[in-house]
């Protein structure tokens, strides 16, 4: 069996790549996709724990994820589209009517 | 106790089990009715019929509520909490606490959409979404174990994103709704992450059961990634509560949303992030306080609390824009808040003290800051301006919600006539006697300091004259008006009703506690 610490290091890993995508991405639809692989990181350590202890909860619970990350990207697009009707762009840098 | 509590009380012993959930459930079936009434009868000026029914199953919800806390469901004093779904969802003093301010919260909310909503499109959409949010919240409120915390989290954070952005022509709304959701993605992912990190850990998601992991075997070898996974759901709380580092959404959601909105959110979605913050660590997390290589926490939310104070506060003084001064003041108050964690220590005496001082703080803040921003609401409703000078001689106009508006703002001060002042002394003094002088010390500066910006208010509303942009207030709104005025007394009542509060609340985090 594959060390859990190996598995860790890989979402770790997938984390990192989505949290780099979301700090340097300006496009709202890749945003979207860091966001989706910050979540399948996190999908890895409960998959992979849930062989290591021997229960069923972490799998159970990265199929409740899944859906809800579903859901929120349903929501994430609708509001991706009135940005795009109201400001002409997709980009989350344009949008500036108010000062931060 | 009085006749009728016992009757009451034996009354609701006679209910099965799961109507412990009755509020939860009456909301999210009052959402949905909404949503087949507008399905079968889809009418474009229904919008009245819709506030009706939102508010009665508000209301009737916060009824439920209420008995099930007079009668003591779930509570120390009858049995014990009540849990359901193999443990996963708790209904305890503390659920039933959190409950009421939601569901009080979202009836002022909704009686005041009304008005605000004359003449938009989908207001069936609006109720719904509302009571969907707050259906998420209550669900937030009765969790006990981390999948349930963390959908509940995500039921009551999409309907707020889609609520944010409700007036989808406006780029102010938009704009504030892709903020909201991009940081609230974000942080949600962070937090699920440190969620897997401590599954990794433990091998259970229930809070009893990783409490009992980490008092049993520490977190032996596995310190480092217990540490890194409490700090990932601690961001996913500082995102909820709207706390420093997470709170830069905050401004921007809270001024680009539909004012009843932001009322809801700055009030409602905040207790909801705290009584999951107060249920996950003074629940699961405790034990990690002593065990050797102990994950302290309580100093991380300690720091927390100092820098959301003095940030919130500072950044609130330098406002010339009315709503996004309660915005920033808003994220102040989430810093007193956050005492209610940052005061724990392990097996502290005051423990149940601190956390109840909070919840209580958490109740009186629940009106008054809801009354605030309806009054705002009011005044974008009558498009009048949003800055300061904008406000000028408005007691001219509408004396009576001025009155409110003063008493809003001078119990957020917290200056000694009203509820506010109570709650925050009697956080303060836990504090205090927890050992923790310098939070409240901190908390005592910036609160002086907040009197500051409150006062700009009430000098601009009473002292200052008009400057002619007054003559636009022609109607007198029935809705936001009433629900401005129950704010403001429910925020005057609770000054000689503070003593019951703070003592259901001890009583609720005490029994967190045992």
């Amino acid at each position: 069996m594959v060390p859990p610490e190996y598995y860790l290091l890989l979402s770790a890993a997938v984390f990192c790549i989505g949290l780099f995508g979301v700090l340097t991405r300006k496009n709202a639809l890749y945003f979207l996709m860091s966001v989706e692989l910050m979540l399948n990181a996190a999908n890895i350590n409960l998959i992979a724990f849930s062989l290591f202890w021997g229960n069923m909860t972490g799998q159970t619970f990265a199929l409740f994820v899944i859906a809800l990350a579903a859901a929120e990207v349903a929501i994430g697009i609708g509001i991706i589209l009135v940005l795009y009707r109201n400001f002409g762009t997709v980009s989350v840098t344009d949008a500036t009517t108010m000062r931060w | 106790m009085d006749p009728t509590v016992v009757t009451t009380a034996a009354l609701q012993s006679q209910l099965p089990e799961w109507t412990a959930l009755g509020p939860v459930i009456v909301l999210g079936l009052t959402g949905l009715l909404l949503l087949t009434i507008d399905a079968i009868w889809p009418k474009r000026n229904a919008n009245t019929t819709y506030a009706i029914v939102s508010a009665a199953g508000a209301i009737i919800a916060l009824g439920i509520t209420v008995w099930y806390l007079v009668a003591g469901t779930g509570q120390e004093t009858h049995g014990g909490a009540i849990t359901l779904f193999s443990e996963a969802i708790v209904v305890d003093g503390m659920a039933l606490f959190f409950t009421a301010i939601f569901t009080s919260v979202a009836a002022l909310v909704i009686v005041a959409s009304h008005d605000y909503l004359k003449g938009h499109e989908n207001s069936a959409e609006f109720y719904s979404l509302l009571m969907f949010a707050t259906t998420g919240m209550a669900l937030m409120a009765v969790s006990n174990s981390l999948v349930t915390v963390f959908v509940s989290l995500e039921m009551a954070s999409l309907p707020s994103y889609a609520l944010v952005g409700f007036l989808k022509k406006d780029r102010g709304s938009v704009e504030a709704s892709l903020k909201y959701f991009l940081i609230g993605a974000l942080s949600s992912a962070v937090f699920l992450f440190g969620i897997s990190l401590i599954y990794a850990v433990t091998g259970s998601l229930l809070l009893t059961e990783i409490s009992a992991q980490f008092a049993d075997g520490g977190v032996a070898g596995f310190a480092g990634v217990a540490g890194i996974g409490v700090l990932m759901i601690a961001g996913g709380f500082a995102y909820k509560t709207a706390s420093v580092p997470f709170h830069f959404w905050a401004p921007e959601a809270y001024e680009g949303a539909p004012a009843p909105v932001s009322a809801f959110l700055s009030s409602a979605s905040k207790a909801a992030g705290f009584v999951v913050a107060f249920r996950v660590f003074a629940e699961a997390f405790m034990p990690l306080l002593e065990v050797t290589p102990a994950i302290d926490w309580a100093l991380a939310f300690a720091v927390l609390a100092v820098l959301t104070m003095v940030v919130g506060n500072f950044a609130a003084a330098t406002q010339e824009n009315v709503k996004r001064m309660l915005a920033y003041s808003s994220i102040g108050h989430a810093g007193y808040a956050l005492i209610g964690l940052a005061a724990l220590t392990a097996g502290g005496p005051h423990n149940g003290d601190v956390m109840g001082a909070a919840m209580a703080h958490l109740l009186i803040y629940g009106f008054m800051n809801t009354g605030a921003f309806l009054f705002i609401a009011m005044v974008e409703y009558w498009g009048v301006g949003r800055t300061f000078e904008d406000y000028a001689g408005l007691s001219q106009k509408a004396p009576l919600a001025c009155v409110a508006m003063a008493v809003f703002m001078f119990s957020l001060a917290g200056l000694p006539v009203f509820g506010g002042f109570f709650s925050k002394y009697a956080l303060f003094a836990s504090a205090v006697s927890a050992g923790f002088w310098w939070l409240a010390a901190v908390g005592a500066v910036t609160s002086a300091l907040s009197l500051y910006y409150y006062s700009r208010v009430v000098k601009a509303i009473w002292i200052e004259e008009p400057n002619g942009n007054l003559d636009v207030i022609e109607s007198k709104p029935t809705g936001l008006y009433a629900a401005i005025i129950f704010a403001a007394v429910a925020t005057v009542l609770l000054l000689p009703g503070f003593p019951i509060a703070l003592e259901t609340a001890e009583a609720a985090a005490s029994a967190l506690f045992a």
